[in-house]
C-alpha cells in the first residue's frame, strides 16, 4: 500500500525533507524548509549533530529492577496481550505475550510499536485555550472552571441538549460507562461515540435478527471454520493478528477463504477466491448467493424450521434476484456467484466476516441483516466455526457500545424508555424524579428529550447547523466536547468546518490535539484538555469477541495529562453533580476508583450479561493468560478452570454465580451454564398468529424442551420454580424480569434449569420495525448507476430521525454523474488507526506511511491523464476537495478509487501544521479522505456513508 | 552450535509491518533506518506476495568479504555482527549485500553516511558494557535466551527465527499440512499439544 | 632552494637499497594475502541459497521477478532497493577476485620493472656537462600546481590502497584501535581530498593542454623509445611523447577516475546501488592503473633522469638538459637562458619578469 514504487518520489510540500534515505527523526522535524540542501550541510554537519539528538531520544538504558505489567493493545478490537516492562517509571521494553490466548505474542505494526506510547513527544502536554488565534497554556483549575462555567451558562440559556458530550471507543469500559452516566446526569442524550460510525448498523441489524448485536464467535474459533467469507472486511490491514487464526483455518482445516470487496485487498491476496463487487450492492450479492442456495436446495431446512422466522419472505424477495439481475447490479457473473454459493454450502461450518465495508452505508442495516440471513439459511449459527464474525474497530468499541455510550440507549441496551431510566436510577441509587428533572421537560417531534434518541455523532454537524425549528430539541448544538474523537473520520469536511465555526465552544479532551483542534478556522473558544492514554490508567476493555480483559496501568500519566475518569470527576464537580455521579463510587483525591465503577455496572447490566465480570475475576484471568486454550479459549485447570477467557458476555448472574461466559453465541450443543445459548426471545412470542419461539430446538440439558419466552418473575411462578429463589432474591425479583431483577435470582434459577434467561426464540429474517422489514437492495444516494435508481430507489426523506431531518430521495434524485463519474470508497492502512492522530504521532509508525494517496486503476489513470506519483485533486460530489498523490494500481477497479481515511492536518490543499500547539503536530500530515465524502445516513442508526460516493479526479 | 537464521513464510506474510516496528521497538533505530523491511511484489495484483527481509546472516557474508575495515565478524551462532567503532561508512557492504540489509543514517556529501546499521539478530554487538552495546546496536535478546523481536512478534507467525534446522523443520511441517486436503491435520488429532505446536510454531523454545 | 637542489638526489641514492629491501620483502607477503583473498572467494557466497532458505515458500516465477527487481514496493519509504541485489554478487566477485589481485600485480609488477630497469640500465645521465646556464621551464604557479596534484595523488593512492588492501596488513599488524583511526582517516582523506584533486587536476590539465597536442616528432620519439633505442636523441618539444602520454592518460582515465569517484563520494543524489557498484569498479581499475603508471612517471622524473627533478623543484633546467631532452623547445627559448649564478641573486626579479618562459601556455603565441 506504499506509494513509493521503484523510483523515489519527491516529498509532499507539507513535509519537505532532505534528500537521501536516512535522516533522523529530529532532523526530519527540524530541517523543515531545507529540502534539497544536501551537499555540505548534510555531509559535514550531519553526523555529530545527529548522534546527539539520537542519544537524547533513545529510551535510556537502565539496570533498575524490572516491573512487568500486563496490558492490552489499544489499537484495535482484537485485544492482543502485551507484557510491558517498566523500569523506574519508564516503559523500557515490550515483550511478546506468548501465553496470551488471542495473539500468542503476535502483533501488527501498531501493536509492535505500542511502547512508543510511553515516549511520544507529540502529545498534548497541558490544558490550553485558543485566544486570538494563539494557544495559551492554562492550569487544570482554570480550564475546568472556565469550561464548566460556560457549560452551566449554555445549559441555563439553551437547555442541557445544547451541549454534546461526544465520548470515545478508546475509553475503558469503566470510563465509557461513567461518560454515559455523566451525560444522563447532565440531562441529555446527546452523547455518542465512534460505534455510531463503525458498527451501529451491525448492532442494530444483528441484534434485531437474533438478540445480540455482537460477534457471535471468537477469533480463535475461526480456526474451526471450513469456509470464511470476508465482505467489506480487510483483516490483513485492520485486524492483522486475526489473520493468524484465519491462516491457521486455511492451513489446518483447509478452510476456503473468500474475499468479497471492491478492492483486491491484502486479505484477498491470501484468499482462495476473490470476488470484486460494486460498492453498495451487498444485499443484491447476498440475495444472489441465496438464489443459488435455494435453487440447489443447499439451505439447512431443519435449522430454518426450528430456529428461523420469516425465511419464506426472504425466499420471495430472493426470487427477484436472478443471476442476470445480480450481475447487472453487482457486476459479478453467474458462474462466480454459483461457485461462491457452492463453496459456502459445501464447506460448513462457515462464517461471514464483515466490517466497515458492509456497515458504513445508507443501507447498512439492510446489509448486516442480509449477511445474517445468509448464515441462517446455511444453518451456520450457533456452531463452532460458524456465525457472523463482526470484527469491531477500536479496542473498546464493543465495550463502549455495550455500556451505552450512545445517544439511543442507557448502558446494556436498555433503551431510553421510562422503565430503562427507572432501572438505572435504581442501580445508581438515585431518585428517578430528580434524574428526570435534569432534562428539558418540553415535548418535541421525537418526544421528550429524556426518552428520545439524542443526536448521533455522525450528525453533530447538522445538529449545529440545522435551524432550531427543524430540530427535535430546544435549540441546535452550542458546545461540543470531543472527548477522544477524530473528526476526520467523519464525512463532509467542509460542512464540519462551518459547524465548528458556528459553535460557541469546542472542548477537545484527548492525548493528542487531534484534527478538531486545527481545522475549525476559529480564533477563540477552543479548549484542549490533555487526557491520559489507556496505558496511563487501568480498567477493563472488551475485545471484539466480547471478552473483557483487564489492563494494568503501565506508566503514570505523561506531562500534565489526566485519565478520562479523573477529568469527568473534575467536570462533574464543577457542574455540581459529582456527589450523585459517584454516589457509590469511592473517589480517592480526584480519581474515582475504577473497580467500584466495574462493580456498579456489574449490578445493572443484566441484559447482556456484564454482571459476572467482577474486577476480581477479570484480574484472575489477566494473571493466568497461559491457562486458556488458544483454540477454545477455555481455561484448562488453574484458578479460572472452565472459564472462557475474559468471560465473554453474556456472563450470566452475579460474579458469585461463576458463569464461565459464552464464547459462541446461540450454541445449543452446550448447556447454558457452560456457555450454551438459544436465540433470544426479544420480539414477542408471536406475530400474525405465527409463533416466534423456537420449534423443537433448545440448549443442551434444558428443562424446557421447546421455545419459551424471556424469564420473568411470573413465569418462574407459573413453572413452579419460584421457590428456588432465596427469600432475599424473591423480594428483589418480584414483579421483575431477568433484565431488571437486581438480585440476579431469576437468571440463576433459569440457568439452574439450563434455560436461557432471555428465552428461546427463532431468529427473525423479517424485522418489521425497520424501514425495510426484509432487506432490500437500494442504490446509494450518490450512485453512478442511474439506470438502477428507478428499480432500486432509496427511501423518502424523513422529517425527524434522531432529532434531525434526514434526506434520502431528494439527494438521490439529483444526477451528478456527469461531473462526478467515479465511485469513491475508503478504508484502512495497517500502520494507522482511525483518524490517525495518535498513530501518526508515533515515529515508528509514521515513518512507514508518509503520504496520503488515492488508489486509481491504471486504465482510469490513463483516461484522466494521471501518472503514478502525480498530485491530483479528488473532488467529492458535494464539492469537498483533497489534494493527494495518485497511486496507480490494479487493486481497484476501473470505475472505483480508494483513499485511506487516517490522514489529517491538511484541508483542501492547505497545511494546518502551524495551527497545532507548538511541538504537538503529528510526524505525518495529509488530506483527510472525508473532506471529500458526502451526505448519506443509515435509515435505522444514522450510520454515515463513507464507502460509496462519487467524485472526480483532476491532475493538480 | 546452532546456526541462527530467519525464515519468512511468504504464504503467511500479510505485510502488516509488525516485524518492522517490532525491530524499531527493540533497537530504537532512528527515523529512516529499518533494519527489517517488507517487500511486496505485484502489489494489488492476484500474484501479490510479501516477504519480510533483513540481514540474512549469510554463511558466506558478502559484506564481510568486501569490508575495507574488516569490521564484520560471525558469532558462534552464525550471526553476522559488525563493529561500529571500526565502520567508516564507506558503503561497500551495501553495494555487496544481496538483500539491502546495511543502511546508513545519512547519505551525505563526501560519502558521509555515518556508521552502518543493520540487523543484529537482536544480538547486540561489540561493546565494553551492556549500556554501550544497547546505545550502539540496540537490544541483545540472544544473551537473555530470547530470539529477535521481529520474529517473536510476527502477526501470523510467518517470520521465524532460530536455528536453521529447527525452523526448516517447522516449515516442512506446515508444507505437509498445506499439501493435504483434509489430510494431515486430522491425523494429528485435536490434542492441544499438537495444535499448539502448529499455532505457535515455536519461534522461541520454552 | 639550494638545499633541495643538492640533497634530493643524495637522499634518493642513499635510500635505494632500503627501498628495494622493503619491496622485496613486501611483495611476497602481499601476494600471499591476495592468494588468501582468492581462496576465500573460491568458496563463493550464495545469496540464492540464502534466500531459498530464508523464503522457502517462493516459487520459481516469483524468484525470477525478485531478481529482476520489477514491480515491487517496500516498507522503507524511499527505498529503491529490490529484494535481491544480483549485481552485488557480481561486484563482489569483480572486486575481490579480479581487481584486488590484479591491482596488486600491476603495481607490484611496475615496481619490480622499475627496480630491474634501474639496476640494469641505471640513471639517464646528462650527455653533456652542465652549462651552468639555466632556462625557466616551470613557473612557480605551475610548480605549485604540480606538487599539489602530485601530493594529492600520492595521498589518494596510499589511502586508496589502504582501503583495498590495508585490512590484510595493518589490521593484524597494529591492532583494532590503531587500525580504526588509520582506516577512518584514510576514508576521510580520500573522500575530502578526492574532489580537491579533481579540481586541481582539471586546472593543471587545462594549463598544460597547449604543450601536449600530439605532433609529428612524437611518433619518432616513441619509435626510438625516448632515446633508448637506436642512436641519437629523438626530437622533442616542450613536452616529449612520454609526457604527452601521461598527460592524456590523466586527461582521460584520470577524469574517469575522478568522475566515478564523485559518483561514490556524493551518494546524496539518489544514484542507485548499481550505479555506485559500477563506479567503484571503474574507479578501482582506473586508479590502480594510474598509480602503476605514476610510479613510472615518478621514477623518470626523479631517479631515472638526471636533472629532471631539478626542473620541477626550482623551475629552471640546465641548458644541457634542455638540449638533450627537449631540443625543439630549447631552440625556441635558448636566448632566454640566464646564468645560474646571477639567477640566484636576481631570482625574484627574474621570476616576475619571466613568469612564463617559452611558448606561454596561458597566452596565445
Amino acid at each position: 500500500m506504499r506509494l513509493t514504487k521503484r523510483a523515489s518520489m519527491p516529498q509532499p510540500s507539507a513535509r519537505p525533507h532532505a534528500p537521501g534515505i536516512g535522516i533522523s527523526r529530529r532532523q526530519f522535524l527540524k530541517r523543515g524548509s531545507m529540502a534539497g540542501g544536501g551537499l555540505a550541510g548534510l555531509g559535514l554537519l550531519g553526523t555529530p549533530m545527529m548522534r546527539r539528538a539520537e542519544a537524547a531520544e533513545r529510551t535510556p538504558y537502565s539496570e533498575a529492577e524490572v516491573e512487568t505489567k500486563r496490558t492490552v493493545c489499544s489499537h484495535c478490537s482484537v485485544g492482543c496481550g502485551v507484557y510491558a516492562e517498566v523500569q523506574e517509571g519508564v516503559w523500557t521494553r515490550q515483550e511478546p505475550a506468548f501465553d496470551h490466548p488471542f495473539n500468542r505474542g503476535a502483533h501488527c505494526a501498531k501493536g509492535a510499536s505500542l511502547r512508543e506510547h510511553g515516549h511520544s513527544t507529540r502529545r498534548l502536554k497541558y490544558p490550553m485555550k485558543l485566544v486570538d488565534g494563539e494557544w495559551q497554556r492554562l492550569s487544570w483549575e482554570e480550564a475546568i472552571d472556565e469550561i464548566g462555567s460556560r457549560v452551566l451558562e449554555l445549559t441555563e440559556q439553551h437547555g442541557p441538549d445544547s451541549i454534546y458530550w461526544l465520548g470515545s471507543a478508546k475509553f475503558s469500559n469503566e470510563q465509557a460507562y461513567l461518560m454515559r452516566k455523566f451525560a444522563a446526569l447532565a440531562g441529555t442524550n446527546n452523547t455518542d461515540h465512534q460505534a455510531r460510525i463503525c458498527h451501529s448498523t451491525t448492532v442494530a441489524g444483528v441484534a434485531n435478527t437474533w438478540g445480540y448485536g455482537a460477534m457471535t464467535n471468537s477469533l480463535n474459533d475461526l480456526q474451526n471454520s471450513r469456509s470464511i467469507m470476508f465482505i467489506g472486511s480487510n483483516p490483513s490491514e485492520a485486524h492483522p493478528v486475526a489473520m493468524q487464526h484465519i491462516l491457521l483455518a486455511k492451513e489446518r482445516s483447509q478452510a476456503e477463504i473468500i474475499v468479497v470487496d471492491p478492492r483486491f485487498t491484502r486479505t484477498a491476496a491470501k484468499a482462495d477466491h476473490y470476488v470484486r463487487i460494486r460498492p453498495g450492492s451487498d444485499v443484491a450479492f447476498i440475495w444472489g448467493l441465496l438464489w443459488h442456495i435455494f435453487e440447489n436446495h443447499w439451505e439447512d431446512t431443519e435449522f430454518i424450521q426450528q430456529r428461523v422466522y420469516g425465511m419464506e419472505e426472504v425466499r420471495a424477495e430472493v426470487a427477484n434476484f436472478s443471476p442476470s439481475e445480480v450481475e447487472r447490479i453487482t457486476g459479478i457473473p453467474e458462474d462466480v456467484m454459483y461457485s461462491t454459493a457452492e463453496i459456502l454450502a459445501k464447506n460448513r461450518p462457515g462464517c461471514v466476516v464483515w466490517c466497515m465495508g458492509g456497515t458504513q452505508h445508507t443501507t447498512g442495516n439492510n446489509n448486516t441483516r442480509a449477511y445474517c440471513i445468509l448464515e441462517l439459511a446455511l444453518g451456520n449459527l450457533g456452531v463452532s466455526g460458524g456465525g457472523t464474525n463482526i470484527f469491531r474497530g477500536h479496542d473498546n468499541v464493543q465495550g463502549a457500545t455495550d455500556l451505552g455510550l450512545t445517544s439511543d440507549s442507557l448502558p446494556g441496551y436498555y433503551g431510553l424508555e421510562e422503565g430503562a431510566w427507572r432501572h438505572w436510577a435504581k442501580v445508581w441509587d438515585l431518585d428517578y424524579e430528580w434524574l428526570k428533572e435534569r432534562f428539558d421537560q418540553t415535548e418535541y417531534a421525537d418526544g421528550f428529550p429524556m426518552n428520545s434518541n439524542g443526536i448521533t455523532v455522525s450528525r453533530w454537524v447538522d445538529g449545529v447547523l440545522e435551524d432550531d425549528t427543524d430540530i427535535s430539541q430546544r435549540t441546535n448544538l452550542k458546545a461540543m466536547f470531543y472527548w477522544g474523537h477524530a473528526v476526520n473520520s467523519q464525512t463532509r469536511g467542509p460542512e464540519m468546518q462551518k459547524a465548528m465555526q458556528a459553535l460557541e465552544m469546542m472542548v477537545i479532551v484527548d492525548p493528542y490535539p487531534t484534527v478538531a483542534a486545527v481545522m475549525h478556522g476559529r480564533s477563540d473558544g477552543v479548549y484542549l484538555l490533555p487526557a491520559a492514554t489507556q496505558f496511563e490508567t487501568y480498567g477493563s476493555v472488551t475485545a471484539t469477541n466480547r471478552s473483557l480483559q483487564w489492563r494494568d496501568r503501565v506508566i503514570e500519566p505523561m506531562y500534565e495529562s489526566k485519565p478520562d475518569h479523573v477529568i469527568m470527576y473534575l467536570m462533574a464537580k464543577r457542574l455540581g453533580f459529582a456527589e450523585q455521579l459517584f454516589k457509590n463510587i469511592q473517589v480517592n483525591g480526584d480519581e474515582p476508583l475504577i473497580e467500584d465503577i466495574t462493580r456498579e455496572f456489574n449490578r445493572g447490566m443484566w441484559t447482556v450479561g456484564y454482571t459476572g465480570q467482577s474486577p476480581e475475576r477479570l484480574k484472575a484471568h489477566q494473571q493466568n493468560w497461559h491457562t486458556f486454550s488458544f483454540r477454545s479459549l477455555k481455561a484448562e485447570g488453574g484458578p479460572a478452570d472452565g472459564d472462557y477467557y475474559g468471560l465473554p458476555w453474556p456472563c450470566w448472574g452475579t460474579p458469585e454465580f461463576a458463569h464461565p461466559g459464552t464464547t459462541n453465541l446461540y450454541d445449543t450443543s452446550l448447556p447454558v451454564s457452560q456457555g450454551g445459548l438459544t436465540f433470544r426471545a426479544r420480539f414477542g412470542i408471536e406475530r400474525d398468529g405465527v409463533s416466534l419461539l423456537a420449534d423443537g430446538s433448545f440448549s443442551k440439558d434444558s428443562d424446557l424442551e421447546d421455545g419459551y419466552p424471556e424469564f420473568t418473575a411470573d413465569m418462574l411462578k407459573d413453572l413452579g420454580w419460584w421457590d428456588e429463589l432465596t427469600e432475599e432474591e424473591k423480594s428483589a425479583a418480584d414483579g421483575k424480569n431477568w433484565k431488571t431483577d437486581l438480585s440476579g435470582g431469576i437468571q440463576r434459577v433459569a440457568i439452574a434449569h439450563e434455560c436461557a434467561p432471555f428465552g428461546n426464540a427463532k431468529a427473525r429474517c423479517n424485522v418489521w420495525t425497520f424501514p425495510d422489514p426484509i432487506p432490500k437492495h437500494r442504490e446509494p444516494l450518490y450512485t453512478s448507476r442511474r439506470d438502477l435508481v428507478e428499480d432500486y430507489p432509496t427511501w423518502n426523506d424523513v422529517a425527524s430521525h434522531f432529532r434531525l431531518p434526514t434526506l434520502y430521495k431528494s439527494i438521490q434524485q439529483k444526477d451528478v454523474t456527469e461531473r462526478y463519474p467515479i465511485i469513491l470508497t475508503s478504508g484502512r492502512l495497517v500502520e494507522y488507526e482511525g483518524g490517525g492522530e495518535e498513530t501518526r504521532s508515533m515515529s515508528w509508525l509514521a515513518e512507514l506511511q508518509q503520504e496520503m494517496f488515492v488508489e486509481i486503476n491504471p486504465a482510469l489513470a490513463n483516461d484522466i491523464g494521471v501518472k503514478n506519483g502525480a498530485m491530483v485533486w479528488v473532488e467529492g460530489a458535494e464539492g469537498g476537495r483533497v489534494k493527494v498523490k495518485a497511486m496507480v494500481t490494479p487493486r481497484v477497479a476501473r470505475g472505483v478509487v480508494f483513499m485511506p481515511f487516517h490522514f489529517g492536518g491538511m484541508f483542501q490543499g492547505e497545511s494546518l501544521e502551524q495551527r497545532y500547539p507548538e511541538g504537538s503536530s503529528p510526524y505525518v500530515i495529509g488530506e483527510a479522505a472525508n473532506t471529500a465524502t458526502t451526505y448519506g445516513y443509515d435509515s435505522v442508526t444514522q450510520m454515515q456513508e463513507t464507502k460509496c460516493t462519487l467524485c472526480r479526479i483532476e491532475p493538480a | 552450535m546452532a546456526q541462527m537464521k530467519f525464515m519468512c513464510d511468504a504464504e503467511r506474510c500479510i505485510e502488516c509491518n509488525g516485524c518492522v516496528t517490532a525491530c524499531k521497538n527493540a533497537n530504537e533505530t532512528e527515523w529512516g533506518i529499518q533494519r527489517r523491511r517488507v517487500v511486496t511484489l505485484n502489489d494489488g495484483e492476484p500474484t501479490e506476495v510479501s516477504i519480510s527481509v533483513a540481514c540474512m546472516h549469510c554463511d558466506d557474508a558478502p559484506c564481510m568479504a568486501v569490508c575495507p575495515t574488516d569490521c564484520f565478524y560471525k558469532t558462534d551462532d552464525g550471526i553476522v555482527l559488525h563493529d561500529k567503532d571500526l565502520c567508516i561508512g564507506c558503503g561497500y557492504c551495501l553495494y555487496a549485500c544481496p538483500f539491502g540489509a546495511p543502511q546508513f543514517p545519512q547519505q551525505g556529501a563526501f560519502g558521509e553516511r555515518g556508521k552502518m546499521d543493520k540487523c543484529t539478530f537482536c544480538a547486540g554487538g561489540p561493546a565494553d558494557n551492556p549500556e554501550e552495546e544497547y546505545m550502539k546496536y540496540g537490544a541483545n535478546r540472544i544473551r537473555e535466551g530470547k530470539l529477535p523481536l521481529c520474529a517473536e512478534m510476527c502477526s501470523t507467525k510467518a517470520l521465524l527465527a532460530g536455528d536453521a534446522q529447527t525452523i526448516a523443520d517447522i516449515f516442512r511441517e506446515r508444507v505437509v499440512r498445506r499439501g493435504h486436503k483434509d489430510g494431515a491435520w486430522s491425523k494429528l488429532g485435536d490434542a492441544p499439544s499438537a495444535i499448539d505446536n502448529m499455532a505457535s510454531d515455536a519461534t522461541r523454545k520454552p | 632552494m639550494r638545499s633541495i637542489n643538492q640533497t634530493w638526489p643524495l637522499q634518493h641514492s642513499r635510500q635505494q637499497p632500503w627501498l628495494l629491501r622493503i619491496l622485496q620483502s613486501l611483495l611476497p607477503l602481499l601476494l600471499l594475502f591476495v592468494a588468501l583473498g582468492l581462496s576465500h572467494v573460491a568458496t563463493a557466497a550464495d545469496p540464492d541459497a540464502e534466500i531459498n532458505g530464508a523464503v522457502p515458500a517462493m516459487d520459481a516465477d516469483t524468484w525470477r521477478q525478485v531478481k529482476s527487481g520489477e514491480n515491487f514496493i517496500d516498507s522503507r519509504h524511499d527505498s529503491t532497493y529490490n529484494l535481491i541485489n544480483p549485481s552485488g554478487q557480481t561486484w563482489r566477485l569483480i572486486r575481490n577476485k579480479w581487481i584486488s589481485p590484479f591491482g596488486l600485480i600491476a603495481i607490484g609488477g611496475m615496481l619490480a620493472m622499475i627496480t630491474l630497469f634501474y639496476l640494469i640500465v641505471g640513471k639517464n645521465q646528462l650527455e653533456e656537462p652542465r652549462s651552468g646556464r639555466k632556462i625557466l621551464r616551470w613557473s612557480a604557479l605551475n610548480r605549485a600546481l604540480h606538487w599539489s596534484v602530485a601530493t594529492l595523488f600520492i595521498l589518494l593512492a596510499l589511502t586508496g590502497l589502504n582501503l583495498l588492501y590495508g585490512k590484510f596488513l595493518f589490521k593484524p599488524l597494529f591492532g583494532d584501535a590503531f587500525w580504526a583511526s588509520m582506516i577512518s582517516g584514510s576514508k576521510l582523506l580520500h573522500n575530502y581530498l578526492g574532489p580537491l584533486f579533481g579540481i586541481l587536476l582539471v586546472i593543471i590539465l587545462m594549463r598544460f593542454l597547449k604543450h601536449n597536442w600530439p605532433k609529428r616528432e612524437d611518433f619518432e620519439w616513441l619509435r626510438k623509445g625516448g632515446g633508448m633505442v637506436g642512436k641519437g636523441h629523438p626530437d622533442a618539444g616542450f613536452a616529449n611523447a612520454g609526457e604527452k602520454i601521461w598527460f592524456w592518460l590523466l586527461a582521460t582515465a584520470g577524469i574517469v577516475v575522478i568522475a566515478s569517484g564523485l559518483v561514490m563520494d556524493f551518494p546524496n543524489y539518489q544514484q542507485t546501488r548499481d550505479t555506485m557498484q559500477w563506479a567503484n569498479i571503474i574507479h578501482a581499475i582506473g586508479a590502480l592503473g594510474l598509480t602503476a603508471v605514476a610510479l613510472g612517471h615518478i621514477y623518470i622524473g626523479t631517479l631515472g633522469t638526471e636533472g629532471a627533478l631539478e626542473g620541477m623543484a626550482t623551475g629552471y633546467v640546465d641548458e644541457s638538459w634542455a638540449k638533450q631532452h627537449h631540443n625543439l623547445w630549447y631552440e625556441e627559448v635558448k636566448d632566454q637562458a640566464v646564468d645560474g649564478e646571477r639567477l640566484e641573486t636576481s631570482k625574484g626579479h627574474a621570476d616576475s619578469k619571466h613568469d612564463n618562459p617559452g611558448p606561454d601556455p596561458a597566452r596565445p603565441t
